[in-house]
């Protein structure tokens, strides 16, 4: 089954009957060989920042980059870890993403509901209104926004680093609202018969209904608060409420040689993300190409 | 993908015979009222962040432009002089030219290799799901420490890079270092984490372009090369415009990487606008030059996403169902 496959979709000119055995097998090599190559620079660079981690200064220096670990020494991590409060950061890290996610999933979904499947006067227009601000760059928004907290005495908290993009997310409230508006109409409609109250309904049928786009959201929200760098950087100054992204540049400029150090320390950050990569794979590259078809 | 849902035409609501009597017309606000008092509560949290965090900011960004100010002493109301400043320093130009300097080393080889991996994994052969997940995978990284990652291969004494040049007899440079490379290897950090992310949305574009036209095609005796060409290509202009644009407006707001990398050196070689917004107002506390900066490169950004659905538009596409 697979000889018939080559001759799909970029070249179809390519009839089967005219190609002798061998050089399809040989051509089946080279594409093979062709993908573990690009494979190989997408995946390097996290195999070589895990076998630099695993090595002591002395080996980082002088064998290959591409060398495995003589034995997996474990010093970088815990030199990392227990020094200058980063198991803090990573905790606060945790938490501030978990906020933020758990806040921009349930508020969006409350909000996506009401665009998709409730009337009101000015909906439409409040719509327009929340898909406008997806112009707004990030940067125009990061000064008054510092400025709004200082007013409110909210710098150096956890509130002020999750808070901001906790409420209301347009980006997550529009992929929501194209998927509830996509579900069956007559459902609602039988519910509403029913005498079924608005937050019954929601309950009850959109969210058990809308969960591939609820995870998805989930997702993207995780990923933006783990990764989040420049907001966290502004609104926090002190230590103890600094978050991983802002302790790795840290770290890197304050240890600029110690490359065994600073790439445990990233290695601690990208860990977790290549394990919701690991389990969430499907959905991760199914919700991408939802959010290009939507358009 | 946004604008298309903002031209639509408000869908015309069925409501009962809007009163032409003074009874009808009170009952008709009365529903409207209860309706409205139904949705609030789903509406007002998404309502409150969105104008506490989104709509006040933009307002308050637009008044600071006018004013001096160094977030401690009261603002100074100066007109158009943060505006006018920024004509005349140099530093705004060189930081904008950097910018776009930085989009085109991005955003047109992002955008091939993205176009070449789906041309690989766009046909029905065992595993290939398997290689798209791995070229999936750096969209997952957290930037800041890919950035490390990849100082530390570029790094010009210690990295990987030079050691493999080495190896064939090249002394490679202080890549970081050099105002000559440290830019493109910047955005080839960018180029390697959404390569993969950008080919699945053309490989979600080319699944959708009907077989029959390349058979047709393969009958006129068309070759594979042409094919592309006058067939993929001028079908995925959907795609690509959405590509394009999400993606020109994300190149002009680098940060984590140059922050990292480079801290927008050697030489303000790679101080691109955010940077320079950045130190603007929290280094230097010139907090109305940053808020002039920032609208600048909100109406770039806009110019620049106008003539996108322009260009694309005044090209011929092909309605396919």
């Amino acid at each position: 089954m697979a000889a018939t496959a080559l001759t799909d979709a970029p070249e179809p000119g390519i009839t089967r009957a005219r190609r002798p055995g061998a050089a399809r097998s040989l051509r089946y090599v080279v594409f093979y060989l062709c993908l573990t190559l690009i494979a190989v620079v997408f995946v390097g660079p996290y195999v070589l920042a895990f076998f630099g981690a695993f090595k002591p200064a002395s080996d980082l220096y002088s064998t290959s980059p591409w060398a495995l670990p003589h034995s997996f020494y474990t010093g970088n991590f815990t030199t990392i870890l227990f020094s200058g409060g980063f198991l803090r950061y990573l905790g606060n890290t945790a938490l501030v993403t978990a906020a933020l996610t758990i806040g921009q999933v349930s508020f969006g979904v409350l909000a996506a509901y009401a665009f998709a499947r409730l009337e009101f006067p000015g909906r439409d227009g409040l719509f327009s209104v929340y898909l406008a601000t997806l112009m707004v760059p990030n940067v125009v928004t990061i000064v008054p926004l510092y400025t709004m907290m200082r007013e409110f005495h909210l710098t150096n908290t956890y509130w002020a680093i999750f808070l901001p993009y906790t409420l209301g997310v347009p980006y997550t409230i529009f992929l929501m609202r194209q998927y509830f508006r996509s579900l069956p109409a007559d459902v609602f409609a039988a519910a509403r018969v029913d005498g079924a109250s608005e937050w019954r309904i929601l309950t009850r049928l959109v969210i058990p209904m809308g969960r591939p786009i609820i995870i998805t959201s989930a997702l993207i929200a995780f990923v933006f608060g783990w990764n989040n760098f420049l907001w966290p950087l502004i609104v926090t100054d002190t230590s103890s409420q600094q978050v991983l992204t802002v302790s790795i540049a840290a770290l890197q400029s304050a240890f600029s040689n110690q490359w065994n150090l600073v790439l445990a320390a990233s290695l601690v950050a990208l860990v977790p993300l290549l394990v919701i990569f690991a389990v969430f794979q499907k959905q991760i590259v199914r919700s991408i190409q939802l959010s290009g078809v939507n358009r | 993908m946004h604008l298309a849902d903002l031209r639509r035409p408000r869908t015309v609501r069925q409501t009962a015979p809007t009163g032409t009597t003074a009874a009808g017309r009170a009952a008709h606000r009365g529903r409207g009222i209860r309706r409205l008092a139904t949705a609030l509560p789903f509406i007002l949290p998404s309502l409150v962040g969105v104008v506490l965090f989104l709509l006040i900011p933009v307002v308050i960004v637009l008044v600071l432009s006018f004013f001096q100010w160094n977030f401690l002493t009261s603002p100074h109301w100066v007109g158009f002089a943060n505006y006018v400043a920024m004509t005349r320093y140099d530093h705004v130009f060189r930081a904008l030219a950097v910018t776009a300097y930085y989009v085109l080393w991005n955003i047109p080889i992002q955008t091939v290799m993205a176009l070449g991996l789906a041309i690989l994994l766009n046909r029905n052969m065992p595993g290939l799901g398997f290689f798209r997940a791995l070229y999936v995978l750096p969209f997952m990284s957290t930037p800041v420490a890919m950035a490390v990652v990849w100082s530390w291969m570029f790094n010009g004494q210690f990295g990987l890079i030079n050691h493999l040049l080495s190896l064939v007899g090249i002394h490679g440079p202080d890549w970081l270092g050099s105002t000559h490379t440290a830019l493109p290897v910047v955005a080839m950090v960018s180029n390697w984490q959404y390569a993969g992310y950008n080919m699945l949305f053309f490989l979600a574009g080319m699944q959708m372009i009907p077989r029959a036209l390349y058979e047709a095609a393969s009958i006129d005796g068309a070759s594979a090369v042409r094919q592309f060409f006058r067939i993929t290509l001028p079908l995925l202009n959907p795609t690509m415009l959405f590509v394009l644009v999400t993606d020109v407006i994300g190149s002009f707001q680098i940060f984590d990487t140059v922050y990292v990398m480079t801290q927008g050196g050697p030489a303000s070689a790679t101080t691109v606008i955010n940077y320079q917004i950045y130190s603007t107002a929290f280094r230097s506390f010139d907090v109305g030059s940053a808020a002039a900066m920032s609208l600048t490169l909100f109406g770039v950004i806009l110019v620049i996403t106008f003539i996108q659905f322009r260009f694309f538009r005044n090209r011929t596409t092909y309605e396919v169902s």
